[in-house]
């Protein structure tokens, strides 16, 4: 069994896929793994080519539209360890095209797909548990930890919906940020981030979302652990109905 | 009187409705307004009683005429009164918007001085959002029942989802519980809105630039425990609802006892797990190609407690298992207990690649707890119990105790002889 490595960058791990494809007839039987720099690390060095990674995701994009969505929602896990499983896929993919996805009984199929469903499921979830405060210069800015790096995919949900306010989105746990400002996305990072005062009415307008969350449940129907289900405590932490509870 | 208490009785009055779906319509929002919708739908958080909230769900008035018995805004309770203006409403609607606390809004009323009197208000507000705020994002309106056609249709072109309450199954119980309502006042615009959007479908066919009518169709939704109505006669209603008027949903709500009234049943708590059983026949009807009369008859016309309804058919149909994973049609393996849609689908594209193992079921994200007891893989069976059926019912019932992800329901008190 052949064994590569890569220097540890998604542009890097996908050209050494398009490498491996391209060269190895049996792409199934090779394992790729990320540098680690050790004295006795075992395997051959593919050097990064951002226009190979590219053009692997565009071929993908033309051959299986579906499997191209997975890779895509898969990178914005950055999960490590996942190479070869990726390999795997990639290379069935060209093989079988989108039914590729249903090949569940295929360990690496399973494994890719589970995680790209776990990121997409982040991400449609941020789209309705992002809440935004409305700043004393009148934009918006809105806080998260989500667990996967789905910013990009949701700037671009909130480009299309609120497009006639300024806004910001922040990612704290990856100190990267995002602004919507005169019909653009600016995307870049925040090394220290100071929270910049409220709107004068901000207090007010969180205050009546507050009083509607609290009366919109039925107090005969009662049940906070299908309301955890639903909502898992990680998010409630921006969450403005949570606040104060 | 202060917005903030407003909020507090208007939507505290409009909790009971159980609809919040934000689905079916796909708009992109106008350029230089705020608002788009998303197909599937958003939401965006769940109360404290577990539901999700996607829409500002609130009433513009909860000052009614009329008295229906089961209602808490019936005229003769004694509760706080008021009134939105739809500048009010507007204004809410949009500061939680931008803030992303909500979808839309789900705009519903009492009956204030008239029907029309008070649609056109409503009628106001959705205006106002769409024209002169610029507003794409999702609207649920309520007709009010007798409202002129008229109204109805502008309803229909400026929302989403429009949707007229069937409240109780029966003609005999709406004239016993809500006299004032009459059976035909609810279902004429019911047919209307039906035909109006088939007609809007049509136009939009040839042209793109043809007005959309409640693009994310229109629903109904009916109090269950209020009235002795069976289990059988509200799913044939609601079948009838889905095929011959085109309903996209059907709302179950466990009726809630909000009054003393000695026309209504005595309860100690909501009929929640006969609602959810009504769901689950529901989403038979809907998805897994069931009719009313497979699932109840008339010999057996409510829906078992024990077990969902799915598995109480194949309990009663021992001839139609076991079931072969690698052979069997979508429809067929849709009939299995404990397979759903997700669930055949996914074994129908397994298969393709190589017939599927019983290590690769589970493999593939089949939850065998149920179907294990009416499938065979290849010839090779997962239980040997399919002969016996009293001893399969009870190896059901031992694994419905043993750690179901649903919540112990509370189950509904049944005194007899309350409606004699």
């Amino acid at each position: 069994m052949n064994r590569y490595l890569y220097d540890g960058t998604a542009d890097g791990l996908l050209s050494a896929i398009a490498w491996i494809l391209e060269e190895e007839s049996d792409p199934q039987q090779v394992a790729l793994g990320e540098r680690q720099d050790t004295l006795f690390e075992d395997g051959f060095f593919i050097g990064t080519d951002a226009t190979q990674a590219e053009a692997l995701f565009y071929r993908l994009r033309t051959q299986a539209p579906d499997a191209a969505h997975s890779l895509y929602y898969f990178m914005l896990a950055e999960k490590e360890g996942m190479e070869s499983s990726l390999l795997h896929y990639i290379s069935l993919a060209f093989i079988h095209g989108d039914k590729v996805n249903g090949h569940l009984t295929h360990p690496s199929v399973r494994d890719i797909v589970a995680v790209a469903k776990k990121a997409g499921r982040e991400l449609h979830r941020m789209k309705g548990l992002l809440r935004f405060e409305k700043l004393r210069d009148g934009a918006y800015l809105a806080k998260m930890e989500p667990d996967h790096n789905i910013i990009h995919p949701l700037a671009w949900h909130f480009s299309r919906r609120l497009r006639a306010q300024d806004w910001f989105i922040y990612d704290a746990r990856r100190r990267t940020a995002v602004r919507w400002h005169t019909g653009t996305l600016q995307f870049g990072t925040i090394e220290q981030f100071t929270a910049p005062a409220l709107s004068d009415d901000e207090k007010m307008v969180q205050t009546l979302w507050q009083a509607f969350f609290k009366t919109i449940a039925i107090p005969d129907r009662k049940n906070p652990r299908l309301q955890k289900s639903n909502m898992p405590m990680k998010y409630w932490k921006y969450l403005t109905e949570k606040q104060g509870e | 009187m202060e917005t903030l208490t407003k909020l507090q009785i208007l939507s505290g009055a409009a909790r009971y409705d159980a609809s919040c779906a934000s689905s079916g319509s796909k708009r992109e929002g106008p350029a230089c307004g705020t608002g788009n919708t998303s197909q599937s739908g958003i939401c965006h958080s769940w109360s404290d009683d577990g539901r999700c909230i996607s829409l500002l769900k609130i009433l513009l008035s909860n000052d009614c005429r009329y008295d229906c018995a089961y209602c808490v805004n019936r005229s003769s309770n004694q509760i706080p009164r008021a009134s939105f203006t739809a500048r009010e409403v507007v204004d809410l609607t949009l500061e939680f918007y931008r803030r992303n606390y909500i979808e839309g809004l789900f705009l519903s009323s009492a009956v204030m001085q008239s029907p029309d009197h008070t649609m056109e208000r409503m009628v106001r507000v959705a205006e106002t959002l769409r024209n002169e705020e610029r507003f794409g994002g999702y609207i649920h309106m309520k007709i009010i029942p007798g409202s002129s056609s008229e109204l109805v249709r502008k309803a229909g072109l400026y929302a989403d989802r429009i949707s007229v309450n069937i409240e109780l199954p029966s003609q005999a119980s709406l004239q016993r519980l809500a006299p004032q309502k009459h059976k035909e006042a609810i279902l004429e615009p019911m047919a209307l809105i039906g035909r109006e959007i088939q007609q809007s479908l049509v136009e939009r066919r040839t042209s793109r630039l043809a007005p959309r009518f409640a693009p994310a169709g229109q629903s109904t939704q009916m109090i269950i425990g209020a009235s002795p109505e069976n289990d059988f006669q509200i799913l044939r209603l609601s079948q009838g609802l889905y095929k011959k008027m085109n309903l996209k949903r059907v709302y179950y709500s466990a009726y809630v006892p909000v009054s003393e009234d000695n026309r209504l049943p005595v309860i100690a708590s909501p009929p929640l797990l006969r609602e959810h059983r009504l769901y689950q026949a529901d989403w038979l009807l809907r998805f897994y190609g069931f009719s009313a009369e497979e699932i109840l008859s008339d010999d057996e016309p409510n829906l078992d407690e024990s077990f969902d309804p799915k598995t109480a058919w194949a309990l009663r149909h021992p001839e139609f298992f076991p079931v072969e994973i690698n052979r069997a049609d979508y429809a067929t393996l849709l009939r299995v207990p404990g397979i759903g849609v997700v669930s055949a689908k996914r074994i129908i594209a397994a298969r393709r690649f190589s017939a599927i193992s019983p290590e690769g079921m589970k493999k593939i994200g089949i939850v065998m707890k149920r179907a294990k007891y009416f499938i065979i893989c290849s010839g090779r069976p997962f239980e040997q119990t399919l002969r016996q059926p009293a001893l399969l019912r009870q190896q059901l019932l031992l694994g419905e105790s043993s750690g179901s992800a649903l919540p112990a329901l509370p189950k509904q008190l049944v005194l007899p002889g309350i409606f004699s």
